[in-house]
């Protein structure tokens, strides 16, 4: 369930092995790569750069009325890698290796009566003057 | 209700989606005259975006300017039309989402385009009381306008807001005196399970914003200050023309009302509108300058506060996104396309 996952689809807090330095997007006592029980809850960074991009054209349920919208990899400081939706910028404008924020959107929703899925996307940072 | 001392904004923040429509390409569609058009264009939010997480990222920058820990804060309140659940709060989500400690006051405020200014009264007593040391009083709409009706030209999308606490060196300003007026005033509504709001056309002028911002004014007034004491004055902004034409009625020189206008290039973002026009005041005002600020809420009121920017004020404002940073982010979409990004197009 998403919701069990909110802090890490909020604000990208993650549980990291301090043996491998793989991450769990929940809280767990055991790493899932290595099994080391030597995990830190550590704030991804809110920027990142663009490693890599593709439109999705062919959505999965839930995702129709989205369509087509741009989902990448995105890489931050630390060599962490993570799968992002991108938002507010067209396909044609995006570049590997440019610098993208974190921001909160809604991702789906169950229907008209269920719940409203929030979570992590990124975007090109606001120009400030 | 008395003067105010030791209450300030810490903080503040705004977000602005940034698709825009002009209101010729409404005008277009539906055979309007281009010749008295209420604004320029309006925002549009996009498929992904929503109250919800307007006012996350508004609240975000909010803090960020106040420069305390997230853990500080003590109450999130958000006012606003267009909550996406008619029960859950938007205001735990905003919570959770910026970090703040599950020891906290929250609620969602309804009060049409004054629910923002709700949550200043609100977050203002508890600062007062020390209750908590920290809130956050967020606006944010994505405001819902009937196809083919005069609100279909004004109604965006947007959010503000304001991180309050107690006075300290070097705040963004301080809130000398706040008070309201309210009346049973139906002049818009919407009932429950309706999609779209209903209003009572010209009776949405006179006996209702006119009447309920010159009156909260009038408490300023009758609370000793004088209308040149303000360097600036902000009102709601449910059109360009209503603002000016108020502050007219008052005696308050437009180039008082100009700098904080935002509704001719983003449109009438509701519970956001008067907070985003102080906000874009705070943008360029200078320590010891005075804003006047009268919000309004269809149903109807008007909340009034006299702000007196602080010594924090430019540091403080450079650390988050300005007003015109988002008004100048826009990219254009035609009616089809706005359809489209609203959920108007149903099979």
């Amino acid at each position: 369930m998403a919701w069990r996952h909110k802090r890490f689809r909020y604000r990208l807090v993650v549980w990291r092995c301090l043996n491998c330095g793989a991450f769990h997007h929940y809280e767990t006592s055991i790493c899932r790569r290595c099994r080391s029980n030597r995990i830190a809850e550590e704030l991804l960074p809110s920027r990142a750069k663009l490693v890599t991009f593709t439109a999705v054209k062919n959505p999965p349920a839930g995702f129709e009325s989205q369509a087509p919208y741009v989902v990448g990899i995105v890489e931050f400081e630390d060599g962490t890698r993570l799968l992002a939706g991108i938002t507010d910028c067209d396909y044609e404008e995006l570049k590997p290796s440019m610098e993208l924020e974190r921001v909160v959107r809604k991702l789906t929703q169950d229907g008209e009566s269920g719940l409203i899925i929030y979570g992590y996307k990124f975007r090109p940072p606001i120009k400030k003057h | 209700m008395p003067r105010l001392s030791g209450i300030a904004i810490h903080g503040y923040g705004v977000y602005i989606p940034m698709m825009r429509i002009k209101a010729s390409e409404i005008s277009r569609m539906w055979g309007g005259s281009d010749s008295e058009l209420p604004v320029i264009e309006k925002s549009v939010n996009n498929l992904d975006e929503d109250t919800v997480t307007m006012a996350i990222e508004a609240a975000s920058y909010a803090i960020a300017r106040a420069g305390i820990s997230p853990q500080k804060i003590g109450a999130v309140y958000v006012g606003s039309e267009s909550h996406p659940y008619a029960v859950k709060p938007t205001g735990t989500i905003v919570a959770e989402a910026i970090g703040v400690n599950s020891r906290l006051l929250s609620a969602d405020l309804e009060f049409a385009c004054k629910a923002g200014t709700e949550a200043m009264q609100l977050v203002m007593g508890l600062v007062a009381s020390g209750i908590i040391e920290f809130g956050l009083a967020i606006g944010a709409d994505t405001a819902q306008g009937r196809p083919g009706d005069a609100l279909e030209y004004t109604a965006a999308a947007g959010g503000a807001a304001f991180t309050i606490g107690r006075t300290s060196d070097s705040v963004v300003a301080e809130i000398e005196f706040a008070s309201s007026y309210v009346s049973d005033t139906p002049d818009f509504w919407r009932r429950s399970y309706e999609r779209y709001p209903m209003h009572a056309s010209r009776f949405t002028g006179a006996p209702a914003y006119f009447h309920h911002i010159v009156s909260s004014v009038k408490m300023v007034l009758d609370e000793g200050y004088s209308l040149n004491d303000f360097d600036y004055a902000v009102f709601h902004q449910p059109n360009t023309k209503f603002p000016f034409a108020v502050a007219k009625m008052l005696g308050i020189p437009p180039k008082k009302v100009e700098p904080g206008v935002v509704c001719n290039l983003v449109g009438n973002t509701y519970a956001a509108s008067s907070m985003l026009g102080v906000a874009k005041v705070l943008d360029q005002a200078k320590p010891g300058e005075r804003i006047l600020m009268a919000s309004y809420g269809s149903g109807a009121g008007s909340d009034v506060f006299v702000i007196r920017a602080g010594d924090g004020i430019s540091e403080k404002r450079a650390k988050a996104p300005l007003v015109t940073d988002f008004i100048e982010r826009k990219r254009y979409v035609d009616y089809s396309l706005y359809l489209r990004a609203r959920n108007k197009i149903r099979g």
